[in-house]
C-alpha cells in the first residue's frame, strides 16, 4: 500500500515570522469589506421578510395539503398507511362510511400536529393514492397557540399546490 | 482669564468623555458591520427611529438600552457580594480614566494663556496609562474569582497570566520609545513627531521605531483583551470566562469597559507612533501660519467629498420595500449633509473675506487637530476590529511562547540598539 506524505508548513521562516500570513490574511478580509461597502448589493442576504425567497423548488417539502379529486371530493381513502408510516406519530386519521359510490372510506378527521412533525416526507411517500403531498411552498407556519399548530382536514384541503 | 480656564477644562473633558464613552455605541456599531462585511453578511441595519437608521447605530442604543432594564442576576452561591459588585466598576473606571491624558491637540494658547488639550492636564501621560491599564486586570481578576465558577475564575486566571507576561514586553517596548522621546510627556512626544526625516518622511514613531511598534501594537491587543487574545473570555472553551456569571448592567460595564480599553489603547497608539494630531508634513505652526490655504484647501475637498457620500447613500442606503418610511432618511441625511456644507461654506468664506483673530485661529486650528485625532483613533480602533475578524484566537502555551520567547528578548534588544543608536548619534 503506498501511503502520501502530507506536507507539513510552519517550518519555513516566512511562516515562523507569522507576519505576513497576518497581513495576507487581513488583506482578504480587507477586500470582502471593500467590495461589499462600496456596493452593499454585494450582499446576498435576503432582508426577509420584506423579500420573499424565490428559489423554493417544486420539490421542497412545506406544510401538507390533501389533494382533490376530479369532483373535488377529498382523495383520502383513510388507509392509515401515513398515520402507520409517521416517525413522529402526528397524523390523527378517523375514518368514516362514504356514501357516493365513488370509494369506500373517507376520513372524517384527518389533522396533522406541525408541532410535532418533523416534515421528512415520510406521509407521502407512504401514501398509495397520491392523497396527501408537500408541495404547497409554505416554509413559515405561525400561530399564536398551540392548539392553531393542529391543521385539521378542511385546512388541509383548502391548502393550495406553491409554486 | 479665570472663565476662559473653566471653559477650556470643561471642553476637554466633554471631549474626553466623547472620545471614550461616547465613542462605545460607534465602536459597536463599526465592530458589528464590519465583522458583518467581513463575512460577506449585512449587519444589524433593522432598527430605526422614525425611519432612522443611520446605517444601523440605532441598534446600539437599543442593546444599551436593553442592557440598562434587563433584570440584574445573581447567584446565591456568590458570598464575595461587594467585589463580586465592586469589579466591573474596576474595569471600567480604570479604562476610562487612562483615556483621559489623551492630548487631542496642540498646547491652546489664548491670549497669554497656555492651556494643555487633555481631560487630565498632567505631564507624565505614559506612565499614568501604564498604571491604569494594568489596573484594570485586577477588576477581571477579582471578577472571575468572586464568581463562585469553575470557568470565571479559569478566565481570570488567564487573564492574569496573559497581563503578566505581556505587560512586561509592553514596557520595555515603551523604554525604547522614551530613549527616542526623551520625554514621558505626550504632548512633547506628539510634537517631537510632527519633524520630519531626511527631509520628506513624517518621523512617526512608526518610522523611528518600527520594531517597537509592531511589539506594543500586539501587546495592546493583549491588554485590552481582543482577539486573538481574548483567551480570558474564550467563549468556545470556557463559556464567557470572566463575565459568565455576570448579568444586565454590571455586564454592561464590563462590556463598555472593554470598548473604552480598546479605544483608549487605540489612541495610545495613535499618539505614541502615529503622529497623534499631527496631521503628516503639517506641523501646528504651518497651520496657523497658512491658515488661509488651509481653509481654501477644505474648501475644495469637502464639497467633492460630500458628493462623493451622496452617491454613496442614494445607491446603497435603500430599504426593499417601497413604501418603508425607511427609505425616507436618504433624503434627510442629504439634506443634513448639504446644510454642514453650505454652513462651512459661509463660515470659511466669512473668514477668508474678513480675516482672522490669532486666537481664532488657534482655536480653529485645535479643532482640526482634534478632527485628525478622531480620524485616526477612528481607523486604529478599526484595525482593532479588522484583526479580531481575521485572526483566530491563540491557544493558551502559544500565547506564553509568543510572550515570553518572542516579544520579550525582541523588546530587550530594540532597547539595546536604540541605546546603541543614541549614544554612537550623540
Ligand atoms: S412529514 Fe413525516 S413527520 Fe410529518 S406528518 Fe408526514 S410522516 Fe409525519
Ligand atoms: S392520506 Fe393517503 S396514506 Fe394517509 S390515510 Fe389518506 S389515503 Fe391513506
Amino acid at each position: 500500500m503506498g501511503f502520501k506524505i502530507v506536507p507539513r508548513y510552519g517550518k519555513s521562516l516566512k511562516d515562523k515570522l507569522y507576519l505576513p500570513a497576518l497581513f495576507g490574511g487581513m488583506k482578504t478580509t480587507m477586500s470582502h469589506f471593500l467590495k461589499n461597502l462600496s456596493d452593499t448589493s454585494n450582499i446576498k442576504t435576503e432582508c426577509y421578510p420584506e423579500m420573499q425567497p424565490t428559489d423554493i423548488t417544486s420539490r421542497y417539502r412545506g406544510v401538507h395539503r390533501l389533494t382533490h379529486r376530479d369532483d373535488d371530493s377529498v382523495r383520502c381513502v383513510a388507509c392509515f398507511m401515513c398515520a402507520t408510516a409517521c416517525p413522529a406519530e402526528c397524523i390523527f386519521i378517523e375514518a368514516t362510511q362514504r356514501e357516493d359510490n365513488v370509494d369506500e372510506k373517507m376520513p372524517k378527521k384527518f389533522s396533522i400536529d406541525l408541532l410535532e412533525c418533523v416534515f421528512c416526507g415520510g406521509c407521502v411517500e407512504a401514501c398509495p393514492c397520491d392523497a396527501i403531498r408537500m408541495d404547497t411552498g409554505i416554509f413559515t407556519f405561525v400561530a399564536q397557540k398551540r392548539e392553531d399548530f393542529v391543521l385539521n382536514k378542511e385546512q388541509l384541503l383548502a391548502n393550495k399546490e406553491g409554486n | 482669564m479665570n472663565a476662559i480656564l473653566v471653559t477650556v477644562v470643561i471642553v476637554n473633558i466633554i471631549l474626553a468623555l466623547l472620545f471614550s464613552l461616547g465613542a462605545v455605541p460607534i465602536l459597536v456599531w463599526v465592530e458589528r458591520r464590519v465583522a458583518g462585511f467581513i463575512q460577506d453578511r449585512l449587519g444589524p441595519n433593522r432598527c430605526n427611529i422614525a425611519g432612522f437608521r443611520l446605517g444601523g447605530l440605532v441598534q446600539s442604543f437599543a442593546d444599551m438600552f436593553k442592557l440598562v432594564f434587563k433584570e440584574d442576576f445573581r447567584a446565591g452561591d456568590i458570598k464575595e457580594k461587594f467585589i463580586f459588585r465592586i469589579s466591573p466598576v474596576i474595569v471600567f473606571v480604570s479604562a476610562f480614566l487612562s483615556f483621559m491624558v489623551m492630548p487631542f491637540a496642540d498646547n491652546l494658547v489664548i491670549g497669554d494663556q497656555t492651556f494643555l488639550m487633555q481631560g487630565l492636564p498632567i505631564d507624565f501621560g505614559i506612565l499614568w496609562f501604564l498604571a491604569l491599564a494594568g489596573l484594570s486586570v485586577y477588576g477581571i481578576m477579582l471578577g472571575g474569582w468572586s464568581s463562585s465558577n469553575k470557568y470565571s475564575l479559569l478566565g481570570s486566571v488567564r487573564a492574569g497570566a496573559q497581563v503578566i507576561s505581556y505587560e512586561a514586553s509592553m514596557t520595555l517596548a515603551l523604554i525604547s520609545l522614551l530613549i527616542t522621546y526623551g520625554s514621558v510627556h505626550l504632548v512633547d512626544i506628539v510634537n517631537f513627531q510632527s519633524g520630519l526625516i531626511f527631509g520628506f518622511i513624517p518621523a512617526w514613531g512608526i518610522v523611528m521605531q518600527p520594531l517597537a511598534a509592531i511589539i506594543f501594537i500586539t501587546t495592546a491587543f493583549a491588554e485590552a483583551n481582543r482577539t486573538p487574545f481574548d483567551i480570558a473570555e474564550g467563549e468556545s472553551e470556557i463559556v464567557g470566562g470572566y463575565h459568565t456569571e455576570y448579568s444586565a448592567m454590571k455586564f454592561g460595564l464590563f462590556f463598555v469597559g472593554e470598548y473604552i480599553a480598546m479605544s483608549a489603547s487605540s489612541a495610545f497608539i495613535v499618539t505614541l507612533f502615529f503622529g497623534g494630531y499631527n496631521i503628516p508634513w503639517v506641523g501646528t505652526q504651518m497651520l496657523k501660519e497658512h491658515f488661509d490655504i488651509v481653509m481654501i484647501a477644505i474648501l475644495i475637498i469637502l464639497p467633492i467629498l460630500s458628493y462623493k457620500f451622496r452617491g454613496w447613500i442614494l445607491k446603497n442606503n435603500v430599504w426593499p420595500k417601497a413604501d418603508d418610511k425607511r427609505n425616507n432618511e436618504s433624503k434627510w441625511l442629504i439634506r443634513v449633509l448639504i446644510m454642514m456644507n453650505i454652513v462651512i461654506i459661509l463660515l470659511f468664506g466669512y473668514f477668508l473675506l474678513f480675516g482672522v483673530a490669532s486666537t481664532a485661529t488657534n482655536i480653529a486650528v485645535a479643532l482640526i487637530q482634534i478632527a485628525t485625532f478622531a480620524v485616526k483613533l477612528l481607523l486604529m480602533n478599526f484595525v482593532f476590529v479588522w484583526v479580531r475578524w481575521t485572526l483566530p484566537r491563540f491557544r493558551y502555551d502559544q500565547l506564553q511562547e509568543l510572550g515570553w520567547k518572542v516579544l520579550l528578548p525582541l523588546s530587550i534588544a530594540n532597547i539595546f540598539i536604540t541605546a546603541l543608536v543614541v549614544v554612537i548619534g550623540a
